[in-house]
């Protein structure tokens, strides 16, 4: 795995354009290799970083010892960190002699030996056994260089960083908005959807009528949702002046809210009914004969055997509502998707970026952290 | 990958009993419940924020639909009447022509730009031809947009109309600079393809209201048809010749055509619809602030084409904010501090 990972970076590196040159934001950049780059970096240390830590890279499989798998994160994070300064030198070079509205933005070269990168430190993760905390800190492990770099302005004559300085008031409010409308749904929805899950799970019924129509919504696009929510919201906060004082209306965040909710009701619905379907028939009969009433054998045995398959449908729900809340933007509710859609609005494909990195990060975190959690409330693998 | 081998390799304690389990599993609640009070508290200290902003006495909701120049329009209101000590509240980029008219009528919001030229859209009059008139189209639309209950303002004298842009260096090398050269060059069999948004190729007020006026036809093969009405796509795959395209639609005041070197076919024989930029609200809101038609006058009647591109260009081309355009060019007017 890290053989070809280590391959098609290298490949990458060497055919495409590791950044691109143009004269606006508006045109696609003139691609310049990793050789030119590095040359016109015209700094040793850089490469020197990416060479070292590509050695580690190339090195630890031939190894053949599992613990040297520990040195991967760091040289993940030394080869974007090294890229990355690579880059953004070339984008100073570039900025000292060309107009103002010029652009040095990253190529498709940078993005795959990144994306390498963080494949390589994911399967160290899975080699050394790591759970999801430490795994998710040898994630922050290999883009911390890459953070203290950004900081010290290595990087800021890069598009993406320009793009960044335009949206900085906007970008942070944006952040949390986006984390605000994730939380603000997948609460209600595990309220709603864990009982909902149980339901389904004990009547045959229930469970005819609560699959099909959460897996219509399913189907239906955000966008057609959110229309058919404008109008009823809107009488709704109408007829009731106290709900439109909080909020509650037919456009902003009160529809993407519910669409997002309406949306992570299925997985955590059919896991929690696939979660106690999954406990034994015996270990039920034997809570009910020791004594148990239905709903101690619910809560004290049944409850804590489904908790892990519960826990995975929650997580599946807020990572996908990580990616969804970026239509939110469509309804007037903000978030990272309001930045997205600016850039496509503008065809400006940097801003585009600034949107859409941090929804990734946003969903990989989340995913780490929801894993932990469930980790966490489990006793020790058997 | 990790899944099975993952337990294996970790499992130095002994299974738990099922009983053992149960203990657990209610810790574990115990030790949820805590963290989702706390949740929760936080909620509603979110919608008690909430309902302290809105509570504030009913400010002037100016919303905007999701494209730069709307979003320039709007914060241009908002900043404007911010100054003249009108209370508004921010629902600029509030989504697509459809939902933020919707939300207006709706009440949702009370004030925002929209184009005189969609009233042929709004009420499905799209080939009548009074939309091709800038004056008698505004007044059309104000007058079938009375009875529910939106008041038209003054438009800006920016015709941002649909039209049709090649490139530079094909443009200079046929001698193209109006319709009825492009026509000419179509009709000669020149080698055009045209970029353009579904609506731009099928309503008969725009791709088909050309070909009537100058006399020429597009066939399928030299169309690219693509889903939606944003243009910058189209615009530089005109500009850089992707998919063999060197013509795209565009709208006139666009602030991309000058950077990516592209030439707008000039419309002499006014073909197109005239959609003009006017600030639309609701009679309530005018009623409450009866200002604001003299105030947004002042934004409205600074504007032309001129003006609308050269500002559309500071933030399609040198990237600078929305706000921070609206901010400079009002305090350049003094026309908001």
């Amino acid at each position: 795995m890290q053989a070809l990972l280590l391959a098609v970076a290298v490949t990458g590196a060497t055919s495409l354009g590791f950044v691109g040159h143009a004269k606006n934001r508006l045109l696609s950049g003139a691609p310049v290799g990793f050789g030119g780059a590095a040359e016109m970096s015209g700094a040793v240390a850089p490469v020197l970083l990416v060479a070292a830590s590509g050695l580690v890279l190339a090195v630890v499989p031939v190894l053949r010892r599992p613990a040297s798998y520990w040195l991967v994160p760091p040289a993940a994070g030394g080869v974007i960190a090294g890229l990355s300064w690579i880059a953004g030198r070339c984008a100073d070079a570039f900025a000292a002699s060309s107009p103002a509205m010029a652009r040095t933005s990253l190529g498709a070269g940078y993005w795959l030996v990144v994306a390498c990168a963080l494949l390589a430190v994911a399967d160290a993760a899975g080699r050394l056994r790591l759970r999801a905390l430490p795994a998710l800190l040898a994630g922050a492990v290999a883009v911390l260089p890459l953070a203290v770099l950004i900081a010290a302005g290595a990087t800021d004559q890069l598009s993406i960083m320009r793009e960044y300085v335009g949206q900085r008031a906007a970008f942070l409010a944006a952040l949390l908005r986006h984390a605000e409308l994730v939380v603000s749904a997948i609460i209600p929805a595990a309220l709603i959807g864990i009982p909902l899950g149980i339901a389904a799970h004990r009547r045959e019924r229930t469970a005819r009528i609560v699959f099909p129509a959460l897996n219509i919504v399913q189907t239906i696009p955000s966008l057609a949702l959110f229309g058919l929510l404008l109008a009823p919201l809107s009488r709704l906060a109408e007829a009731v002046p106290t709900l439109g004082r909080i909020g509650i209306g037919g456009v902003g965040p009160a529809p993407a809210v519910i669409a997002l909710v309406l949306y992570a009701l299925l997985p955590i619905v059919r896991n929690t009914a696939a979660g106690l379907a999954s406990v034994p028939a015996g270990v039920r009969e034997a809570a009910r004969a020791m004594g148990m009433s239905r709903r101690q054998a619910l809560w004290q045995v049944e409850a804590p055997l489904a908790l892990p398959l519960v826990l995975a449908g929650v997580r599946i729900a807020a990572v996908q509502a990580v990616g969804l809340a970026s239509v939110a933007a469509l309804i007037g509710a903000g978030g990272l998707g309001a930045i997205m859609f600016q850039g496509l609005f503008a065809d400006a494909l940097d801003l585009v970026l600034l949107g859409a990195v941090p929804v990734v990060l946003l969903a990989i975190v989340v995913d780490g952290l929801m894993k932990a959690l469930a980790a966490a409330s489990q006793p020790a693998p058997a | 990958m990790t899944g099975a081998p993952m337990q294996g390799w970790s499992s130095p304690a002994p299974a738990p009993a099922p009983a053992a389990g149960g203990t657990r599993g209610r810790a574990t609640t115990n030790r949820g419940a805590p963290l989702s009070r706390r949740f929760l508290l936080g909620a509603s200290l979110g919608a008690a924020v909430w309902t302290a902003r809105a509570a504030a006495a009913a400010p002037l909701r100016v919303g905007s639909k999701l494209d730069i120049e709307s979003a320039l329009l709007g914060q241009m209101m908002v900043l404007t009447l911010a100054a003249r000590g009108v209370p508004t509240a921010d629902r600029l980029r509030l989504g697509t022509t459809r939902i933020v008219r919707a939300a207006l009528l709706a009440g949702e919001i009370d004030l925002y730009p929209e184009y005189t030229g969609n009233g042929a859209f709004f009420f499905r009059r799209d080939s009548d031809p009074v939309w091709k008139n800038p004056l008698a189209g505004y007044q059309r639309v104000r007058d079938l947009d009375r009875p529910n209950g939106i008041v038209w303002l003054r438009p800006a004298d920016a015709t941002n109309a649909w039209a049709i842009a090649v490139r530079g260096s094909v443009a200079a090398a046929n001698g193209l600079a109006t319709m009825a050269d492009f026509a000419r060059w179509v009709g000669q069999g020149g080698t055009v393809r045209l970029a353009a948004s579904a609506e731009f190729v099928q309503s008969p007020a725009a791709l088909p209201a050309f070909e009537t006026t100058y006399g020429f036809k597009l066939r399928d093969e030299q169309l690219l048809v693509l889903a939606g009405g944003e243009t910058s796509a189209m615009l530089r795959a005109a500009a850089e010749g992707i998919s063999s395209i060197n013509a795209a639609m565009a709208y006139t005041t666009d602030g991309a055509i000058d950077a990516l070197s592209l030439v707008v076919m000039q419309d002499a024989e006014a073909a197109q619809i005239a959609f003009e930029p006017a600030p639309v609200i609701r009679v309530e809101a005018l009623a409450q602030y009866p200002d604001v038609p003299a105030i947004l006058a002042a934004v409205f009647g600074s504007l032309d084409v001129g003006v609308l591109r050269a500002l559309n260009e500071k933030i399609q081309v040198e990237g600078q904010s929305v706000a921070q355009v609206a901010q400079d060019y009002l305090a350049a007017k003094g026309l908001a501090g």
